[in-house]
């Protein structure tokens, strides 16, 4: 038995990697010619096609981590209840400037552990930067300015349990007294055929009111009033295991990641699936912490599914302790309604008002509590079964589409308390998920949304920068700030509450004397800062604004103008 | 075992002494705090447990007493919470001075009666960051914990704190004189200082700042001291967000996370009674406002749409008043404290958004009890500062204020500049003689209101042989406790827990009807609810009814 060094193994493992990486990108050359927007000579090879488990995410992340150094930091937020790390890969080109003084602009997925498709979208947006990254322009110059952090899965614990187990609840796995009855998780659904579905059960009865369908059996039609049907539907899978005459009433879990935030929070009996108070979850604490050491990020993405929709804020009406400005609507509008055409069948709504209310949602705690601008999507729409809204049979999709692969044909066995049950119906694979051969499609086109939202976050340039001999030897350095972006570098609620400092712009060089605002040029109009003249703050600078500014400077001959702002980026020109 | 006895007693008398006597002495800091609890676990292990449950940011535990018999977590529990505004330190002595109390008496029948119906968790301080700035170099009232905040939003963190500028080492008040300022002296008591009221023809001459220097120079002054989060506001019912002192988001602080991570995993508490600046025990609760939705519909609600509905649906299951059963129970409880402690007139309270005692009963749906426990009297209209100088001179308190002195100020550079004013903490706390006795009436107080706990029995517990050894069994559930077995406003919080009834057969029975697990709804006290089942065979039954946070009863009938 050869006995070797850790440290051995792992030089020999790299450079075997190494070696496979180049003989695959050799084959590539040999195999395959790029289509258009997508990367083809890959450093990690993914299929998009199929889920990950927990494991196959990590996989995913620490091989962009280990193939891209320049351009990946992975690192754990924290752990979830059961301990698994909660991963966030932070992608920008480290080349082109602390990734942390960059505008963010944040993905997550998977904050419902039956909504699993968001990891895989976030995990595409990953992936498709760093492969892209030597081979677009657009992509290279994007992460010369900005830094994507991105958490495919939010809740790793359910998500597991997704893949491995059966259907988890739409919360994480900390257990929960949901019918209070002093004992926890101990009457959840049975996976009675072992299948690792929650299917439904029909039986036979007397009083049926359902009969299968002659045209696809496998559909279950109610019979007109007043007829006899041969089936009665009794509820999804499972028994009475605590005897209390109820059935699947406490599961595991059973509470809602996504109303356990800390902005309009509300308790469980206003906002149902609350927990204690804020930040109840491990998973939602690591990301608290972590989003708060990044006043960066702009902008957020929250993947949930479905039902297609582009989602904004408020989730209650007028916004809680602050609602959405005028200033503030437009631009989220205008970034909505362009994600409307990127990613055809999704409208863009807001949620209190076209969707329902939500107290304690992610969405307004990104807005409100930390001033970003934020959207989710609600990932797959029936729409993309036939790219045609009249026409959205599932069973007819699975039929000519899937080969009935995403159905459970009725099988037969012995219920406890039921006696003879069928068991069947369609799979937790399809209804809310992209069958694999639309994954990539969504995942592109999102991805895209995402990498828009982000273009679109500020982007601050100096410009007209002049210097002009005044009496007395003293000098007047005038500059120009423009944000070149839509996005402001303060949301409304950001300036009303100072979340973050305003733009500071700093004249370097000589004595400054005095500094001020140019309010109107022409009138020769300013606003003087008596306080620190040197460093001018800017409350705001909007979309496309631009902000003249002037000092008297005492001595020197060469001034360096640096511009900095916490989520609009930084930038600094020297003037002679 | 004649001697083991002896010598436990000894070692009582031995140990009680010095805890005790120094109990009424003076203020205790959290030194002393710490002293005092492991002293009592250690007298009484037996009869009480303490636990650090958590750091305060600033490094300090954060404890709780258990005191109790048997089961503890399994029978119907009462919290106390001291000190949940910092500046009340009067709490500490009233949470340690109930808890020795308590233990002294523990062999008294009545006491060991109510130790074995009911377990106390006594928190002599959830604050201690700021309670210990009463024992500082510098006193000054303080509510926050030690996490720096930047206060005052400039983007520099407690840079502008409270300096002690005449050296008294208390934090009292500036005065300069200002042609232009907009206080004068009271009509009162002239050393005290009022805003002018233009309307009376009154003109300023004063500005008054706190003591200290505007070290960030932005003409505020001391606004950025070290520290902190409120635990009083930083609950979260009726949350004030970006509210001072309110923390990054509800329940963001080690304190505030501690203690509710505590009672939200006792099922068993019932109650709470806290020392702090809200009373609800002389006047009647009020909800603390509600930051409601509606009120606040701004743009987004010019075109309602399809989900617009829901809103209005949801908000209206918030809770912002007082219901009516728990209405009954909290006047019987207030009446009590006002026969048993003999307080009269109602003390100045504030309704902090965020507060402790409004959150225990609206989001953690317990009865919820408050009490600042000592106040002087102030008349209708009158300048509750003029009242207390009039007030600590009838009681001779001493040197409560410091007399206005001229001072050299560098922020009032040629301007007349005095400092002086009532020195802090003495309006909010007692003179330390009074302590004693505060004990003593509060402690009457909690156990006399303690033993109005729910309590269920069953009652009427009848078999009626219907032939062919076929029964009926019918029993009432009865609350006999004067307090409803959960509040209204917590029968639908998933924090409390549902009473279950259940029932256990020998072999040989068959349950024809009637369930064997079934919920039992809330029980106003002295009410009962009616179950029956119709068994078959023989042998025997076993009835249980109950909760951890109403106790057990249980019955065990023989069909034969």
């Amino acid at each position: 038995m050869i006995i070797m060094k850790k440290s051995t193994l792992n030089i020999l493992l790299s450079a075997s990697f190494v070696l496979i990486t180049f003989a695959l990108k050799a084959q590539q050359d040999e195999f395959f010619f790029k289509a258009a927007g997508t990367p083809a000579n890959l450093k990690v090879d993914v299929s998009w096609n199929r889920y990950y488990t927990y494991a196959g995410i990590t996989d995913i992340l620490k091989k962009l981590a280990s193939a891209y150094p320049d351009l990946v930091t992975l690192e754990s937020m924290g752990k979830s209840y059961q301990g698994k790390d909660i991963w966030v890969a932070t992608i920008s080109n480290k080349k082109a400037g602390n990734p942390d003084h960059k505008p963010g602009f944040w993905i997550d997925g998977n904050i419902h552990s039956i909504e699993i498709q968001g990891s895989e979208m976030a995990l595409y947006t990953a992936w498709y930067l760093c492969e892209m990254f030597d081979e677009n322009k657009f992509i290279s110059e994007l992460l010369n300015d900005k830094t994507f952090y991105i958490a495919p899965t939010i809740n790793p614990d359910a998500r597991d349990y997704f893949a491995h187990v059966g259907v988890p609840p739409r919360s994480g796995l900390m257990p929960m007294d949901n019918d209070r009855d002093g004992l926890f998780d101990e009457d959840g659904p049975d996976d009675m055929n072992k299948d690792k579905n929650i299917s439904q059960m029909r039986r036979k009865s007397a009083d049926g009111t359902l009969n299968p369908d002659p045209e696809d059996p496998r559909r279950m039609i109610r019979v007109e009033q007043g007829r006899k049907g041969e089936y009665e539907m009794i509820g999804s899978e499972g028994i009475d295991n605590d005897g209390d005459g109820q059935v699947n009433e406490d599961g595991i879990g059973g509470y809602d990641g996504n109303r356990d935030w800390g902005f309009n929070w509300e308790p469980n009996f206003v906002q149902s699936g609350a927990h204690k108070y804020p930040f109840s979850q491990p998973e939602n604490q690591a990301i608290r912490d972590f989003v708060v050491k990044h006043s960066n990020i702009t902008g957020a993405q929250s993947f949930h599914n479905s039902g297609g929709m582009i989602l904004r804020g408020p989730s209650i009406q007028g916004g809680g302790a602050e609602s959405y400005s005028r200033q503030d609507d437009v631009v989220i509008n205008e970034i909505g309604r362009t994600g409307e055409k990127m990613i055809p069948g999704y409208k863009l709504l807001t949620i209190w008002k076209d969707m329902y209310t939500v107290y304690g949602g992610e969405l307004d705690w990104w807005h409100g509590a930390m001033g970003c601008f934020v959207f989710s999507n609600e990932l797959w729409n029936p729409y993309l079964m036939f790219y045609d809204t009249a026409s959205t049979d599932q069973y007819e999709f699975d039929r000519l589409l899937l080969f009935e692969d995403s159905f459970i044909p009725w099988q037969k066995i012995n219920h406890p308390v039921y006696g003879e049950v069928e068991i069947g119906g369609f799979s937790k694979m399809i209804g809310r998920l992209h069958p694999g051969f639309l994954l990539e499609t969504d995942a592109h086109r999102n991805a895209a949304f995402c990498i828009y939202n982000a273009y679109q976050s500020p982007k601050l340039e100096v410009s007209n920068v002049s210097v002009r001999k005044i009496e007395g030897g003293l000098k007047e350095v005038s500059a120009r700030v423009t944000n070149t972006r839509m996005l402001p570098t303060h949301s409304a609620t950001n300036m009303r509450y100072k979340i973050d400092p305003p733009v500071y712009v700093s004249l370097e060089g000589g004595n400054v004397l005095a500094g001020m605002i140019i309010t109107d040029k022409d009138r020769n109009l300013t606003r003087e800062q008596e306080k620190n003249p040197g460093r001018m703050e800017i409350s705001n600078l909007a979309g496309y604004q631009s902000v003249d500014l002037k000092w008297i400077v005492k001595g020197d001959a060469r001034y360096t103008i640096r511009v900095e702002s916490v989520k609009g980026g930084r930038c600094t020109v020297v003037a002679e | 075992m004649k001697s083991t006895k002896s010598r436990s007693i000894l070692s009582v008398i031995v140990l009680i002494l010095p805890v005790f006597l120094n109990a009424q002495v003076q203020y205790s800091n959290y030194k002393t705090l710490i002293q005092r609890i492991d002293a009592m676990a250690k007298q009484y292990p037996d009869l009480c447990k303490a636990s650090a449950i958590g750091k305060t940011e600033g490094g300090k535990d954060i404890m709780v007493l258990t005191i109790g018999t048997g089961e503890r977590d399994n029978k119907p529990g009462i919290a106390l919470a001291a000190c949940t505004d910092g500046s009340y330190i009067l709490g500490r002595e009233l949470a340690l001075g109930f808890a020795g109390s308590l233990l002294r008496d523990a062999s008294s029948p009545e006491i060991k009666t109510l130790l074995e119906k009911v377990t106390f968790y006594i928190f002599p301080d959830v604050n201690p960051d700021a309670t210990e700035q009463y024992f500082q170099n510098i006193r000054y009232e303080r509510s926050t914990n030690a996490r720096p905040v930047d206060e005052d939003r400039d983007f520099s963190t407690d840079e502008d704190p409270f300096e002690d500028i005449n050296g008294d080492g208390v934090i009292t008040l500036l005065r300069v004189s200002d042609s232009s300022g907009a206080y004068t002296e009271s009509s009162e008591d002239k050393r005290i200082m009022v805003p002018a009221d233009l309307s009376k023809g009154e003109k300023g001459t004063y500005s008054i700042y706190t003591e200290g220097i505007d070290n960030d120079k932005d003409g505020k002054f001391n606004e950025d001291g070290p520290g902190g989060i409120s635990f009083n506001r930083n609950m979260t019912y009726n949350y004030e967000e970006f509210g001072a002192n309110a923390g990054l988001h509800p329940v963001s602080e080690p304190e505030s996370k501690a203690v509710m991570d505590f009672l939200f995993g006792h099922y068993n508490i019932y109650a709470t009674l806290s020392f702090g600046p809200q009373d609800n025990l002389t006047q009647a609760s009020r909800g603390g406002g509600d930051r409601g939705a509606q009120g606040q519909a701004q743009q987004a609600a010019s075109q309602p749409g399809p989900g617009a509905g829901q809103t209005g649906r949801m908000g209206e299951r918030r809770i912002s008043s007082v219901m009516r059963s728990d209405e009954t129970v909290i006047r019987l409880v207030g009446e009590k404290y006002r026969e048993i402690t003999g307080v009269k007139g109602s003390p100045q309270t504030k309704s902090d958004p965020g507060n402790f005692a409004d959150w225990s009963y609206f989001h953690y749906g317990r009865y919820s009890f408050s009490t600042p426990a000592w106040w002087y009297p102030v008349e209708r209209d009158k300048n509750a500062e003029a009242a207390f100088l009039k007030f600590a001179e009838e009681n001779k308190l001493g040197d409560v204020f410091v007399p206005w002195t001229v001072i050299e100020h560098p922020d009032f550079p040629g301007k007349k500049t005095e400092v002086g004013g009532i020195k802090p903490f003495l309006m909010i706390n007692p003179p330390t003689e009074k302590i004693e006795e505060l004990v003593a009436s509060n402690y009457k107080f909690i156990t006399v209101v303690a033993a109005m706990h729910p309590e269920l029995e069953l009652i009427d517990v009848e078999t009626e042989n219907k032939g062919e050894k076929i029964y009926r069994l019918t029993l009432k559930v009865h609350n006999k406790g004067l307090f409803a077995t959960c509040t209204e406003a917590g029968q639908n919080n998933i924090f409390t827990r549902l009473m279950r009834l259940s029932i256990e057969t020998d072999k040989g029975l068959t349950i024809l009807s009637g369930q064997k697990v079934q919920r039992i709804p809330r029980l106003e006290g002295n009410k009962t609810a009616e179950y029956s089942w119709l068994l078959m065979g023989k042998g025997n039954v076993t009835v249980t009814a109950g909760a951890v946070n109403t106790g057990f009863a249980s019955s065990t009938i023989v069909l034969k």
